[in-house]
């Protein structure tokens, strides 16, 4: 049965089509996989489905009937529930609190817990979605989050499911709770609407795959037909290379040094537990480990100045603990940041601002002590631009005007033409499209074979592996596994990254 | 093609704040006729006050310069993210340390101005010290402390003119200080706009702390779109996390900018104290500091927009003068207006950048 028919959707932004004549549609019981490039048009899509745009032309059938969408309460009452990829909770609320949210149950104006809590556990236990329905939301970790989302849309009665990329922030495990759920879910005659930009899971969990490439749907597979290098094809319109080329490394002196660091919470928790680690010129060295295991901390000691308990940070040597991060920078330590919306781009800023932040204190980019010099970091920004192929209208542009894969570009070209002797990597490819996924994995394999000392800390093991040259594993504040190039195997990270094996 | 369409969306954003006087205009119409003033009277008391002769309107830029100079002053602590409420108190206490400097120190004419100007920024300064330290220190909210300075600074200068710094008898028996030597007075420019062919009377106050302003109008431009402090006081006041990983001092940029800020305020009394008054007293208008946060706001804390808002504000306090005058529209209303055609402005504003930043996506994509 049609569950769901999205058709001729079109909608036009000024200057773009960034619905072009899509025609959708969901089976009941099916796993649909949207896939396709940062802006190519799967969120407005989804956006239209929601209610939170309007279509200017094109109609939505739900069970063969033709309805009208205004806004997101129109589309939860119609059983569409979305799960954004940042989630809308409310942190001090408790997990049940934040589930009945907007659905309350009450008696004369009292709120009744009761019954909804009974509703939630059965609710639960039919799709496998256990969390602890009076802990704390921001007590729970990322994974338990999303279920208490997937919780909220079940609970008002959704029939057809959007997940917006739910597996970037989830670790392999949890990615196969949440798989599992997605089968149960299935079984039950449910609908489910899957974007993602990691194709082994698509092709993992789909029945269909749509793949959207500048507003239009380029062509709907089924699962048999699909494969890895097809679906890539269709999404960017020209083969990609997935496989990483990269040539043996030639490691060179330890750079980075990372001693017996320790470093306990507020709540008295160990963060980060007597690590040790360095790299060396020429390599890169990957963190492998599910989030929440210290990497933001270590990165933290090593970018930015922070409160340590023991332990010493090295560059070439020396104690760089008292370092402020102006004197971390211009002593040659560049870092891409976990978040980058958060941390790398002054948003309203030019390009060209953002560009130059981090040396745009001194020389070329200020004459004398205080001058800015901007046609020097206008025509640098223009060559910078040039050279690594950001996409902009010009360097003048707002950083907040281009796409996430660019702004991303704009940061690793930053900070790779700051020409820092060690590059801390953080999730340098969360959220960006293939395109320039596989920029930022040339980019880094170049600044490795320029001799550089590449630090790459990420979620995805995919990326991890094929990347480095050692892998440690992080887990509970400490490396507690390191391997040489060669001998790491998914299978073999991931059981440390759970902590199933814990010898050093 | 670059150029063009960069200075269009210029012109959009130049020309929203113009929108939004027009609808509050409108606004002021409606309620004129709602009080059975008819909108012609309505606009022709307001023409009256602001525009019919040079004289009047010479006396709406006379009246924006304090304006400016506070709105100056709160911009600059806003685009480091930090909330000056104590303009107020900051100016007071300038202004009384500037006038000590005018009447106890001998000096000549030429050097005795800019010393009282630099005294009165120290004086500034010196009273956003305390809040900035305990704010950059301590954490504890600027918004607050400084609210507290500013009463503070009031019953201070209550006690020094009535006590210790009293010159009572001199001149009146209201409590005010000694006079302001002959040498630290400000002295009229009205000669020069004569000379420029603009007919401006003498009893308008076209000063030297027209010079003044024009003189920190143009070094805060500078300082915040040429100079690598003001690149870091806007990153600052754009993201703090960001600024921190581009290894931005943001506490010494937080406390640079809050003390500007305050030196900036000392010199918001200067025309009352050294051109119309020539002594100091603690009636001297209150007020002006919190009319600078709107001013600044209206602004976008630019120093070419803060020239526009602090002519408007002095505008619709002539304005409201006029239909004071002229009509039977209350005061009050007057004042309600003003708050209207705020609210207008900044709503529109925000459309406006909004559909811009939505325009420049579009050409990105």
């Amino acid at each position: 049965m049609t569950l769901l028919k999205m058709e001729e959707i079109t909608k036009v932004f000024p200057g773009v089509r960034a619905n072009d004549g899509v025609t959708f549609d969901l089976q009941a019981g099916e796993i649909h996989a949207l896939v396709g490039e940062n802006g190519a048009g799967k969120t407005t899509l989804m956006n239209i489905l929601y209610g939170l745009y309007k279509p200017d032309s094109g109609t939505i059938y739900l069970r063969d009937k033709p309805i009208i969408i205004k806004n997101p309460r129109d589309a939860i009452n119609q059983g569409i529930g979305m799960v954004h990829q940042h989630f809308m909770l409310v942190p001090v609320f408790s997990v049940l609190e934040n589930i009945v949210l907007g659905k309350e149950t009450h008696t004369a104006g009292v709120l009744q817990f009761q019954k909804p809590s009974e509703e939630i556990e059965a609710i639960m236990q039919a799709n496998g979605l256990f969390v602890d329905l009076n802990a704390r939301v921001e007590d729970i970790p990322v994974g338990l989050q999303q279920r208490v989302e997937i919780l909220k849309i079940l609970y008002r009665g959704a029939e057809t499911l959007v997940f917006d990329e739910p597996t970037a922030v989830l670790t392999p495990q949890e990615v196969d709770d949440l798989f599992k759920t997605f089968r149960m879910m299935k079984e039950q005659g449910k609908g489910i609407i899957f974007i993602s930009h990691k194709l082994d899971e698509v092709l993992a969990l789909a029945d269909r795959i749509t793949v959207i490439r500048r507003g239009k749907v380029v062509q709907t597979l089924e699962r048999k037909e699909a494969t890895k290098p097809l679906i890539a094809e269709l999404m960017v319109g020209k083969p990609v290379l997935l496989k990483v080329e990269k040539k043996p490394p030639s490691p060179g002196r330890v750079v980075l040094e990372v001693k017996d660091l320790t470093m306990t919470s507020a709540q008295g928790h160990r963060i980060l537990d007597n690590i040790s680690l360095n790299v060396r010129a020429g390599e890169i060295y990957g963190i492998a480990g599910v989030e929440g295991n210290g990497q933001t901390e270590l990165i933290r000691a090593i970018a930015y100045k922070t409160k340590l308990e023991s332990g010493d940070v090295l560059l070439e040597g020396d104690s760089i603990l008292h370092w402020d991060v102006r004197t971390r920078r211009e002593n040659g330590i560049g870092h891409i940041p976990e978040d980058r919306r958060r941390y790398g781009l002054l948003l309203p800023f030019s390009l060209a601002d953002n560009l130059v932040l981090g040396q745009h204190h001194r020389e070329p980019f200020v004459k004398g002590p205080q001058w800015v010099d901007s046609a020097r970091v206008r025509s640098y920004a223009r060559e910078t631009i040039k050279a690594y192929d950001v996409r902009t209208p010009s360097e003048m542009t707002p950083a907040n005007a281009l796409s996430g894969g660019n702004q991303q570009k704009a940061i690793i070209a930053r900070e790779m033409n700051f020409e820092p002797i060690v590059l801390v990597a953080a999730q340098p490819t969360r959220g960006v499209d293939i395109g320039a996924t596989e920029f930022v994995y040339q980019q880094l394999i170049a600044a490795r074979d320029k001799g550089k000392a590449v630090l790459l800390i990420s979620a995805d093991l995919d990326e991890i592996l094929s990347l480095s040259d050692r892998i440690g594993v992080m887990f509970k504040g400490k490396i507690i596994h390191e391997f040489s190039q060669g001998e790491a195997t998914k299978e073999k990270v991931g059981l440390y990254m759970t902590g199933e094996k814990e010898s050093a | 093609m670059r150029k063009i369409k960069i200075d269009k969306y210029h012109i959009y954003e130049l020309f929203s704040p113009l929108l939004g006087v027009l609808a509050a205009i409108i606004v002021l119409l409606i309620i004129g006729v709602a009080v059975g003033e008819n909108p012609a009277a309505t606009l022709k008391a307001i023409y009256k006050f602001t525009m019919s002769t040079s004289g009047r309107l010479a006396t709406v830029f006379s009246v924006a310069i304090p304006l400016f100079i506070s709105g100056l002053a709160v911009s600059i602590a806003f685009r480091a993210g930090v909330f000056n409420i104590g303009v107020e108190g900051q100016y007071f206490i300038g202004g009384l340390v500037g006038a000590l400097a005018g009447i106890y120190l001998p000096l000549p004419r030429i050097i005795h101005i800019p010393v009282v100007a630099i005294c009165a920024m120290l004086g500034g300064a010196l009273w956003a010290l305390i809040p900035a330290m305990l704010k950059i220190g301590k954490g504890v909210h600027e918004v607050i402390t400084t609210i507290m300075f500013n009463n503070i600074a009031l019953a201070l200068a209550n006690y020094l003119v009535n006590g210790p710094l009293s010159g009572r008898g001199e001149v009146s028996l209201e409590a005010q200080t000694h006079h302001i030597r002959e040498t630290a007075q400000f002295g009229k420019l009205n000669h020069w706009f004569r000379a420029l062919g603009w007919n401006i009377p003498n009893h308008v106050f076209m000063d030297y702390s027209l010079i003044i302003a024009i003189i920190m109008g143009i070094l805060v431009w500078l300082l915040l779109f040429r100079l690598r402090y003001g690149f870091e006081i806007r990153a600052v006041g754009t993201s703090t996390d960001v600024s921190e990983y581009a290894g931005i001092r943001v506490k010494r940029i937080q406390l640079g900018a809050f003390l500007t800020s305050g030196a900036i305020a000392g010199l918001i009394g200067l025309q009352e104290i050294f051109a119309i008054r020539g002594f100091y007293t603690y009636e001297i208008a209150a007020g002006l500091g919190f009319d600078g946060i709107a001013i600044a706001l209206i602004g976008r804390n630019s120093p070419l927009g803060v020239i526009f808002s602090s002519i408007l504000f002095a505008f619709l306090t002539q304005a409201g003068y006029g239909l004071q005058l002229y009509t039977s529209v209350p005061l009050a209303i007057t004042f309600v207006i003003s708050g209207v055609m705020i609210l207008f402005i900044v709503v529109i504003n925000e459309i406006v950048t909004r559909y811009i930043r939505a325009q420049r996506k579009k050409e990105a994509a």
